[in-house]
Parts: structure tokens; C-alpha cells; sequence
């Protein structure tokens, strides 16, 4: 008698439909409907940006068949994360997996879940990769790098990615990096919710300056042992980066002793909290290194 | 040493292995057909219309012997189709409830994909309900993670346990496998016999 297969296929539909009370459909966007899970009784619900399109008229179906309507809180198109407050009360919140050595592992079994429609919907793979902290393509510094072979199903981003306890090791998207299943990872997910519901906005730093990358001089490539550094383009009038010294035609090399080899590399380097800091930052001028500090201030 | 991922592995082997004394090859005279479960003792083979709307038809059973069928009931609209063969030692496999099957759950499909004979995938129930993307809201279908390929049409999908649950039918979507559940059948089995 198949004993294993069949407690395990057991076990997988079992935790469905613990985590599917969690689990609500976003109507947000002209096509299909998306996901999004559960945040706190009270109504929050923590989706994808890419799948929230517009920003009124928003509708959430609860796993009760009720549809309520819904409003934003903010947005993180660098995470693909979006906050939005539903009328919902009473809703359950799923319990998060940890990151630590019982956490998740490379060839874990995973389930992904979906409500695009009225029912859950779910779907299986491993854990292909695992990774610490890295960067996405717009900048934003997550704690743990994710990838799964979860088939991302029509609808399936904004759903959450479940271990084998039946707790959520963060929410899957398939727009952070396109062709690959990714999942954001539940530490950033809870400082994003947090600094969304507290702030409505994502804090970024901001200097006043247009740069384009370019190729350092072979003394200094050797020296600071990077090949390019970001030529200033522009310094706004009154900007924090005016009223730190930099200068037109300066190339900055690093910012508190980080190398800025790219855009990238700045947009990094001027996250939320670095607002109001008085940070270093090496620039070359006329072929000389010279540190300078510039009052990081805030991006409207 | 026989760990737990080992044991599944043999039991999983252990369902294939029953699940294929009730696979058949359907034929239509023309290159390529489909695939056909064993539905009774007595003969009566189950299909997808699809495989069988033309040509001659005849059904291989897993000892590679051929015998010529006769279609005993037609369904275009539910794309099922059941056969009668004249043989001995048919070997139906136990029917399942495709209503009780829970997003999650594990499936495996059997079949002849691309002549590959009784070759096996296998998946998560994605969900049983009507298929986004189709035509016909009305049809309510088992959606698979799973991979179905031309040679698949017609074979069965079976749960953990080796019950028939589904009839392989089509795939929509990026990696969606489309059954026919039992249910459908038996509703159909019902009006036509």
C-alpha cells in the first residue's frame, strides 16, 4: 500500500487549506485577477505591485466567497511589493517561516498558491536556489535571494511561497526578474509593510545628481581597483549634493567606503535609511581622490 | 539504505506499475492515436471522443496484443467515448471520487506521449473547476501541474492511490494538463449505456 505517497499527497492538500483562509484574490488590473495574502486581521493585505495597475476601484475576494473593496497604502515597484487596506475584518493572518537553520533549504519541497479566481489553486516545486543578500534591478537590498521551479501560474504572483511546516517563506512574483519564479523573502516583506503602513511610502535617499558611468584612468583602476566610477552630469541648485562640494565633472568612486562602479551601485548606497545621514563619498577631481560629506536628504 | 524520498520513489513506481495494466493503446488506423483506460471486466474501454472520431479502431492492451473495437457510445461535447473489446483478462482499475480531490494533492498521468508508451508524469492537482482560457465555462476540469503531449489523449489520471480520477485530455496554458473527471464520466456513462 502506498503509504508515503499518499500521506504526502495528503499532507500537500492539507496545507492548502490551512493556508488558504490567508489567501485572497486582487482585483486590480484589466486582466486576470492576482493574489495577495493576508497581513493582519484588520484588513491588510500585501500583494504584488506590478499586479495593482490602478489605484481606485480596488477589489478583494476573501476566502469566504466575499468581495470587499479596498484601497492602497503604498507601493514598492523595487521589491514588487504593494500594501493595500481592504473593509475586511476578522481576516487570519498566516504564521511566517524564519530564515534561520531549520529554514529553507536548496531542494525543498515548496508549495505555491493562487486565488485568481473564487477557489485556491496551488502548485508544487523545490527550492532551486538559495542566496544571501542581493539586489534587484531597482535597487532595493534583499536579505535573502530566492528562486524556485514553481510554474508561475496566470495570476499566481502575489501568492505566497509555503515550506513544508505550512508557513510562508515570502511572496512569489514573476515580474522582479522576468522568466525567473522568484520569491521575496519574509524579513523584507515585514520592513516594507511596516514602512508602507507607517509612512505610505518607501524612504529613498537623495542627492540632486545626474551621473552617467564611466571608465576611470588606469592609475586609479589599479589604485581603487574598479574599472568605472559615475561621472556628475548635474548638480541641482540647492541639492544635498551641491551643499556637500560635489562638483560638475566630479566621478564619484565610492560612497562610506562602498565601491560605485554603476547607477546601481548608487541607488544602493542611498536607501532608506541613509536619509539624513552625513555620508562620505570619494570623488576623482582632476585626477585626485578627495572625500567629501554630503547630508543625504529624502526623495519626494 | 532506504530513505523516505527512496520509499516514495518506490511506491510511486508501485502505482505506475498497477496503473499500466489498465492503460491501452487506441488506434485509428492513421499515424498516431491515443490512449484508453480499462473501465470494466467486461469491456468496456474509455476514451476521449477526440482519439476515435474517425478511421478504424482498434485497442492494444499492455501485452501488445491488438483487437479491432467498436464505439459504444459518442460524446463530442464531453470529448469522451466509450469502446468494446472482445478480450480476455481485462484488468479495470478502481475509480476514484474526482469531487474530494483538494488543490495539492498528487496526481499522475499515464499515457503514450508522442508514441512514448506508458510514460508517466505526475503533479499537483492545481485546482478542479472550470479552465481559465477556455471556451465552455460549463466544463469542469481537473488542472494538473503536470505535462500532457499529443499520445496522452484519452489515458488515465489516478491519485496517490492509484484510483482513476480523470481522463487525460488537453493541456491549455504554459504547463497545465486538462482531465475529465469521473464524475463527467459516469454522468456520461449514465446517458449514453
Amino acid at each position: 500500500m502506498s503509504t508515503i505517497l499518499q500521506n504526502l499527497s495528503n499532507d500537500l492538500a492539507g496545507i492548502v487549506k490551512s493556508v488558504e483562509p490567508s489567501l485572497v484574490r486582487v482585483d486590480a488590473r484589466r486582466r486576470l485577477p492576482a493574489t495577495g495574502i493576508v497581513w493582519s486581521a484588520d484588513g491588510v493585505i500585501v500583494t504584488a505591485h506590478h499586479v495593482v495597475e490602478r489605484e481606485d476601484n480596488l477589489k478583494i475576494g476573501l476566502a469566504d466567497g466575499q468581495t470587499v473593496s479596498a484601497t492602497l497604502v503604498g507601493r514598492d515597484p523595487t521589491t514588487d511589493l504593494a500594501v493595500l487596506r481592504s473593509e475586511a475584518k476578522g481576516l487570519t493572518p498566516p504564521a511566517w517561516a524564519t530564515f534561520d537553520a531549520q529554514g529553507p533549504q536548496v531542494g525543498h519541497l515548496v508549495l505555491a498558491l493562487g486565488r485568481p479566481g473564487k477557489s485556491a489553486q496551488a502548485t508544487l516545486g523545490i527550492i532551486s536556489a538559495l542566496g544571501d543578500q542581493w539586489r534587484t534591478p531597482g535597487g532595493s537590498q534583499l536579505d535573502h535571494y530566492v528562486q524556485t521551479d514553481v510554474v508561475m501560474y496566470p495570476g499566481f504572483s502575489g501568492g505566497p511561497l509555503i515550506d513544508a511546516a505550512g508557513q510562508i517563506i515570502g511572496l512569489n512574483t514573476s515580474a522582479l526578474l522576468r522568466g525567473i519564479s522568484l520569491t521575496v523573502p519574509n524579513p523584507n516583506i515585514r520592513q516594507v509593510v511596516e514602512t508602507l503602513l507607517a509612512h505610505g511610502q518607501i524612504k529613498r535617499g537623495y542627492l540632486g545628481i545626474s551621473t552617467q558611468p564611466v571608465r576611470l584612468p588606469e592609475t586609479l583602476r589599479q589604485q581603487l581597483s574598479q574599472e568605472t566610477g559615475l561621472l556628475l552630469a548635474g548638480v541641482e541648485p540647492d541639492s544635498p549634493a551641491e551643499k556637500g562640494g560635489l562638483l560638475l565633472g566630479d566621478t564619484i568612486v565610492a560612497v562610506e567606503n562602498e565601491p560605485i562602479r554603476q547607477h546601481d551601485d548608487l541607488l544602493a548606497a542611498l536607501s532608506g535609511d541613509r536619509v539624513g545621514q552625513a555620508v562620505s563619498i570619494r570623488v576623482v577631481r582632476g585626477g585626485q581622490l578627495q572625500d567629501l560629506t554630503v547630508t543625504v536628504g529624502e526623495r519626494s | 539504505m532506504s530513505n523516505l524520498l527512496q520509499q516514495l520513489n518506490g511506491e510511486m513506481a508501485a502505482v505506475v506499475e498497477m496503473t499500466r495494466r489498465s492503460l491501452v493503446k487506441v488506434g485509428n488506423g492513421r499515424n498516431g492515436a491515443g490512449a484508453g483506460v480499462v473501465w470494466q471486466p467486461g469491456g468496456i474501454i474509455l476514451t476521449n471522443a477526440h482519439v476515435v472520431r474517425q478511421g478504424s479502431i482498434s485497442v492494444t492492451l499492455p501485452n501488445e496484443q491488438k483487437y479491432p473495437a467498436k464505439i459504444i457510445a459518442y460524446d463530442e461535447a464531453r470529448d469522451l467515448a466509450a469502446l468494446s473489446i472482445e478480450a480476455p483478462g481485462l484488468q479495470p482499475l478502481t475509480v476514484g471520487d474526482s469531487a474530494a480531490l483538494q488543490p495539492g494533492e498528487l496526481v499522475l498521468a499515464l499515457g503514450h506521449p508522442w508514441g512514448v508508451a506508458g510514460a508517466v508524469s505526475a503533479g499537483p492537482v492545481i485546482d478542479v473547476g472550470p479552465a481559465p482560457e477556455m471556451s465552455r465555462p460549463d466544463r469542469i476540469f481537473i488542472q494538473a501541474g503536470l505535462q500532457l503531449r499529443p499520445g496522452h489523449s484519452g489515458g488515465p489520471l489516478v491519485d496517490a492511490q492509484g484510483r482513476l480520477v480523470g481522463i487525460n485530455t488537453m493541456i491549455t496554458g504554459p504547463e497545465v494538463g486538462l482531465a475529465i473527471p469521473v464524475t463527467v464520466v459516469k454522468e456520461f456513462l449514465i446517458k449514453v449505456i
